[in-house]
């Protein structure tokens, strides 16, 4: 997958990185997507995301917030994520899936602001995020 | 980060000496055994930094079972001024009245070991757990909603599924004054309201002890509890009404901190003054969330009265099975505080600690005026939970104790650690029985994923803040 897990005594981490501020937002929310259980095989339908902040950090907790209401309380189960576009306080972007009621198999109560990082690297950037779970 | 500077005080008591910003000290209450497990400086920056929040009365406190949360310590204890102090939702948390309740039964474990299996299937069949768990008979929608958020626990006695007695035997009679439902949005009603009798999953269980020691006879006989006694622990909170309602409020708070020229060292911190606009709609919807979780513990009291009633046969009041007592460990609740002499309105944050009344406190309902209020502290689900009761030393820590055992490993560690292992069999060897929606969920709860709750309540009683009464044993339950 495209994350990896960090650890955090009450909660779970993890450590993402793309090329574009793109490839990261949809490496973030594939690895949430994960860490729920909310694969699918089916993209039988395409749902839009468009999340706001106040700055790229909000942003980014928005976005994984919204979409974790998408999994966990309307039902959507993840194939793919397509992101269209992230500026400073803005992102869209596409889940491609297929509604279910197939069970989660962990509970993320919440994406957290604490120890979140987007920081720049060489090859792009890289994110740290806490899951409440 | 900056190093820290602590000092010991006496055995149960650490000091994070005050240097800027911090606005006071840090009071961190640990015995030898408690510090060694404080690992590195984590959870004491975090002390720390809400020490630095505008308005904070008195240290900023930690109990025994700290461990490193988001933003707020695990374990912290809190009081902001309401004149100039603040309210932050990181300062209660994701899941408000994440709390405690306990049955006891008229029974011995003779009475109950020849039907114990029984008892769990049918206690696992009652009580929906688990990840995204819900339950459609228990329902409430639309205005019969709006009273779950606005009653808490005396919804549940009005719809007739507990007794009027089980509202003495509640913090604050089971519901918190001030909700106003029309500060819940409508996507944390949409998350929350089909889970309303559920018990959820992570570190929520439903617990089957016996009393394997009583410590204090004279209040252990006031609070109805007698060696080898049966009785009932339920751990569950606000699911997911309560995870949106402070998603949603950090997220408005992060943006009204800077507006009211609150420096946040930690965005999870994010508050705002507790007489500001954001403020009273926070703690509008989190009394909400509180009522929604009084309720909640309430069904569940009422499932396992029944799932009891199936096995057993006749009522559950001729079974013996009454509420000892229901406390809230995620919380912030106006309350008068006095600090050096004065008498000062607060917003008492107590994110993962337990109020903790002493004997002939006003607030304690009649049954509990003579014994102080029962303070439960649930172990691991191998090793011991306590009965414990405030004491007025509690005094120094606004009435606060702690809460269980706290974390020790990472939910990841904890799963590493468990690999390849047979867990419900490890526990089966020790005499417990367990079902869990997830073995995962078993997984991330082994035993030593948590501190010696021993070590925790040694502290607290060691520190004046309580007294033991009795001692329990795990002998089944039901993981979610």
């Amino acid at each position: 997958m495209p994350y990896t897990l960090i650890d955090h005594t009450a909660d779970i981490g993890m450590r993402v990185s793309g090329a574009t501020l793109e490839a990261l937002f949809r490496d973030a929310a594939l690895g949430l997507c994960d860490i729920l259980g909310a694969g699918t095989t089916r993209a039988a339908l395409s749902v839009p995301v468009r999340s706001r902040g106040i700055d790229r950090d909000d942003l980014l907790v928005r976005w994984l917030q919204d979409i974790l209401f998408l999994v966990e309380v309307r039902g959507f189960r993840v194939t793919a994520v397509e992101v269209a576009g992230v500026a400073e306080t803005e992102a869209d972007g596409m889940l491609r899936g297929e509604f279910s009621a197939a069970p989660l198999t962990a509970e993320v109560k919440a994406v957290t602001y604490h120890g979140l990082t987007i920081e720049r690297i060489d090859n792009g950037f890289a994110a740290t995020i806490i899951l409440d779970t | 980060m900056s190093t820290l500077h602590t000092r010991r005080l006496d055995p149960f008591r650490i000091e994070i000496v005050r240097t800027p910003p911090m606005r006071t000290t840090g009071l961190v209450y640990a015995n030898q055994a408690i510090e060694r497990t404080l690992g590195d400086e984590n959870v004491l920056h975090q002390v720390a930094n809400v020490a630095a929040l505008p308005g904070i009365i008195g240290p900023s406190m930690a109990m025994p079972d700290i461990h490193w949360g988001y933003g707020f310590p695990i374990g912290g204890v809190a009081a902001f001024s309401v004149e100039d102090g603040i309210i932050s939702p990181g300062g209660v948390g994701y899941d408000i009245n994440c709390g405690i309740c306990c049955i006891l039964t008229g029974m011995r474990l003779a009475d109950v070991r020849g039907r114990l299996d029984k008892l769990l299937t049918a206690l696992y069949n009652h009580v929906p757990a688990g990840v995204g768990s819900s339950n459609p008979k228990l329902a409430a929608t639309g205005r019969e909603f709006r009273k779950v958020l606005e009653k808490g626990a005396g919804w549940a006695v009005k719809k007739g599924y507990v007794p009027p007695s089980d509202l003495e035997a509640h913090e604050d009679e089971g519901c918190i004054e001030g909700a106003d439902p029309d500060a819940v949005s409508g996507k944390a009603v949409e998350r929350g309201q089909p889970q309303l009798g559920t018990l959820g999953s992570g570190n929520h269980f439903l617990e089957l002890d016996v009393v394997d020691l009583v410590s204090d006879r004279t209040t252990a006989e006031g609070f109805g509890l007698f060696e080898d006694q049966v009785v009932v622990q339920v751990h569950t909170g606000s699911r997911g009404l309560g995870h949106q309602i402070c998603d949603d409020h950090v997220h408005a708070m992060v943006a009204a901190a800077a507006r009211h020229g609150i420096s946040l060292p930690d965005r999870q911190l994010a508050c705002a003054p507790v007489r500001s606009a954001e403020g009273r709609e926070y703690f509008g919807a989190m009394a909400c969330a509180a009522n929604f979780a009084f309720a909640n513990r309430e069904l569940i009291v009422f499932l396992i009265r029944s799932a009891f009633e199936q096995v057993f046969g006749g009522s559950f009041e001729r079974l013996g099975m009454r509420l000892l007592f229901d406390c809230c460990h995620n919380i912030a609740k106006l309350e008068r505080v006095v600090w050096e002499g004065a008498v000062i309105q607060a917003c008492v944050h107590r994110k993962g600690a337990t109020r903790a009344l002493p004997p002939g406190d006003a607030r304690l309902p009649g049954r509990f005026r003579e014994t102080g209020q029962p303070v439960l502290v649930p172990g691991d689900m191998g090793r011991v939970s306590y009965i414990l009761s405030g004491e007025p030393g509690a005094a120094e820590t606004f009435f606060s104790a702690c809460h269980g055992a706290g974390r020790l490993l990472s939910r990841h560690e904890a799963k590493k650690r468990a690999r390849g292992r047979q867990i419900l069999e490890e526990l089966r060897r020790k005499d417990i029985r367990a079902m869990a929606a997830s073995r995962a969920t078993l997984a991330e709860e082994i035993p030593e994923a948590y501190k010696d709750v021993s070590d925790v309540v040694d502290t607290v009683t060691g520190a004046g803040i309580a007294k033991a009464v009795a001692r329990l044993r795990p002998v089944a339950m039901v993981k979610g």
